[in-house]
């Protein structure tokens, strides 16, 4: 029964660009960047929620997805192979940073992987050769928008899924112990470091594929773009918004803050983004725990959905 | 020769005011645990109030800024009480989250609001105040006597941080909660009022380093979290809650800056991050942390 209401959900999803409808294409758009997030926001949870190490950086795996393709693809590469190089560029980069910054701790993580957001986007300026520095950096040219659609909500179902499986796995069951209390987990024998290290790849190659497609979605891409301060925060607000470390958390949040920066937007001619910080101030203050812990969600979220299982 | 003086003033001026505002930034995630993510701000409104009083009132940059300090005080009181103290007493991890949220959230709304209210009263988005002073000649070496003149201050208002930190009631019970919250709440400190007052002595440090911005370059309504996330590298850099910790890590930031950028322009502050990495590999508790 519940699979089956996701099924058709899925379904008029699918439909949504093919629909005929006057706004189809609007919405395609609109729905394009929502499923971004989601995915940016539930690969980020994976290591912010299960894990809890709150990663402020992991818009850089974005990044250096994004770049990556759009580097190789200029060079030459044939598309598929630089999409595939990109991810794997992102996963390295992933496994390289491990080791560095998980030697820190709490608070302390948190402050070195936003300064890495920030070391990134100076670089992509520094290494003019490669990024076209503040230029940004063109690919060839077309219309993707339905093309993009579909593999963006394939990515959507696949970050979602594989999130669940490594939940309920005993690679989940590490990190949620590592969470818990990392001296005891490593006493009990959790390979903490690999653990670390490997939960950070998994929850950088969804990113580095997502940057390679964005990169050719959007056609131009520029440090700002891809390793600015708000990109950064906002999937990680997402998450937190609709909950951390519950499955469908980063899905309700990535919903919320879409649609009210959406409307915002649209609504407001000036101050939407302080109307859109109120709206986060808001969650913070009188949401500790995101929306799914609240009391009647939760209790619903127990009762029907598949997504709430793995906690 | 002359250059490398003007090299090592430009850097150490950078990075007492980077060291300023990092350590109202430290002392603050010390005492309330809170990670501060609309520090920046104050910064980036001290700079304005500066430069709004000087359009109204006219005068000495440095007078003015004083009447701005009292303000920031208020400001960043009012600021722990009414946004900060509700998430304090949650268990750490959801603090963490309510903090990144809280913060971010206020950081947006008070960026944007600024921007709007320099577009009402018709403002060049980047303002700044003109002000100079004659020079310094030393032999080949030149030096202006406001980067001296600011560089005085800023080592007059370390000097008097340190002070208030070592002797004061205040001060000593600050650096008690930043050890141990509970021990400190034990031995009688009231850790609320107490994280209050940080917050205040935060935003006032940070509105100093604002109206030295404001005076020596400019400020704009989008320079705070940038700022923000420069000084959570410093505090990273130097070690948590200690003064030192933020001073060096503010000077190795500003010389580096200075000198690399010499240079190479565009490398100055890259190579400032990759410092930091460095040191993160090497000392993962920061140059002079201690937990």
């Amino acid at each position: 029964m519940r699979a089956l209401a996701l099924l058709v959900l899925l379904g008029v999803l699918a439909l949504v660009p093919v629909s005929g409808v006057e706004w189809a294409g609007y919405l395609s758009r609109v729905l394009v960047l929502l499923f971004i997030y989601i995915v940016l926001a539930q690969s980020y949870d994976l290591v912010g929620g299960h894990m809890g190490y709150v990663n402020l950086g992991h818009v850089t795996f974005f990044g250096v997805g994004g770049y990556a393709l759009g580097i190789l693809w200029n060079a030459g590469v044939p598309f598929l192979g630089a999409l595939a190089l990109a991810t794997a560029s992102s996963v390295a980069f992933a496994g390289v940073i491990s080791y560095p910054f998980f030697r820190l701790r709490g608070a302390y993580f948190s402050l070195a992987t936003f300064g890495l957001v920030q070391l990134m986007q100076y670089s992509v300026l520094n290494f003019k050769e490669l990024t076209q520095g503040s230029y940004g950096l063109k690919v060839p040219a077309g219309e993707r928008l339905l093309p993009m659609y579909y593999l963006t909500l394939g990515l959507v179902v696949a970050v979602v899924w594989s999130s669940r499986a490594i939940a309920r796995s005993r690679l989940g069951l590490a990190m949620r112990s590592i969470r818990e209390d990392e001296e005891v987990a490593a006493d009990f024998g959790v390979p903490v470091l690999r653990t670390k290290a490997i939960a950070l790849m998994i929850s950088a190659s969804f990113p580095g594929l997502l940057g390679g497609l964005f990169t050719w979605y959007i056609l131009y891409i520029n440090p700002e773009m891809l390793f600015g301060i708000e990109i950064a925060l906002t999937p990680v607000a997402m998450a937190m918004l609709g909950g951390s470390g519950v499955l469908a958390g980063p899905i309700i949040g990535a919903i919320i803050l879409r649609v009210a920066e959406e409307t915002l937007g649209t609504m407001l001619l000036y101050l939407h983004t302080a109307m859109y910080g109120l709206v986060i101030l808001a969650v913070g203050l009188f949401m500790p725990g995101g929306v799914v812990r609240l009391g009647p969600v939760a209790r619903w979220l127990e009762r029907r959905s598949p997504l709430a299982g793995a906690r | 020769m002359e250059t490398y003086v003007q090299l090592i003033v430009l850097g150490l001026l950078h990075g007492g005011i980077y060291a300023l505002a990092a350590f109202g930034l430290s002392i603050v995630f010390g005492v309330s645990g809170v990670l501060n993510l609309a520090h920046g701000e104050f910064l980036m409104l001290g700079g304005m109030g500066v430069f709004a009083l000087r359009s109204l009132l006219g005068g000495n940059p440095f007078v003015l800024a004083l009447l701005v300090l009292p303000a920031a005080f208020v400001a960043g009181y009012v600021f722990e009480l009414g946004l900060i103290r509700p998430i304090a007493a949650r268990d750490e991890r959801s603090r963490v989250a309510s903090a990144v949220l809280v913060t971010l959230g206020a950081a947006l709304f008070i960026e944007d609001a600024t921007a709007f209210v320099l577009r009402l009263s018709g403002t060049d988005y980047d303002v700044s105040v003109p002000y100079t002073l004659p020079s310094l000649f030393v032999g080949d070496i030149v030096i202006s006597y406001l980067r001296l003149l600011v560089l005085v201050l800023i080592t007059l208002l370390t000097l008097a941080l340190g002070y208030y930190l070592k002797v004061t009631y205040t001060g000593m019970a600050l650096r008690a909660t930043t050890q141990n919250r509970r021990g400190a709440l034990l031995t009688g400190v009231d850790t609320g009022r107490l994280s209050s007052i940080t917050f205040g002595i935060g935003a006032v440090l940070a509105a100093a380093a604002g109206a030295f911005e404001v005076v020596l370059a400019s400020v704009d309504p989008s320079l705070g979290l940038p700022v923000t996330l420069k000084y959570l590298c410093i505090i990273v850099l130097g070690g948590l809650g200690s003064l030192m910790g933020a001073l060096v890590g503010g000077a190795i930031l500003g010389l580096t800056e200075q000198f690399v950028g010499f240079y190479s322009p565009a490398w100055g502050q890259t190579a400032a991050f990759f410092i930091l990495v460095v040191v993160l590999l090497v000392r993962p508790r920061g140059l002079f942390g201690t937990y």
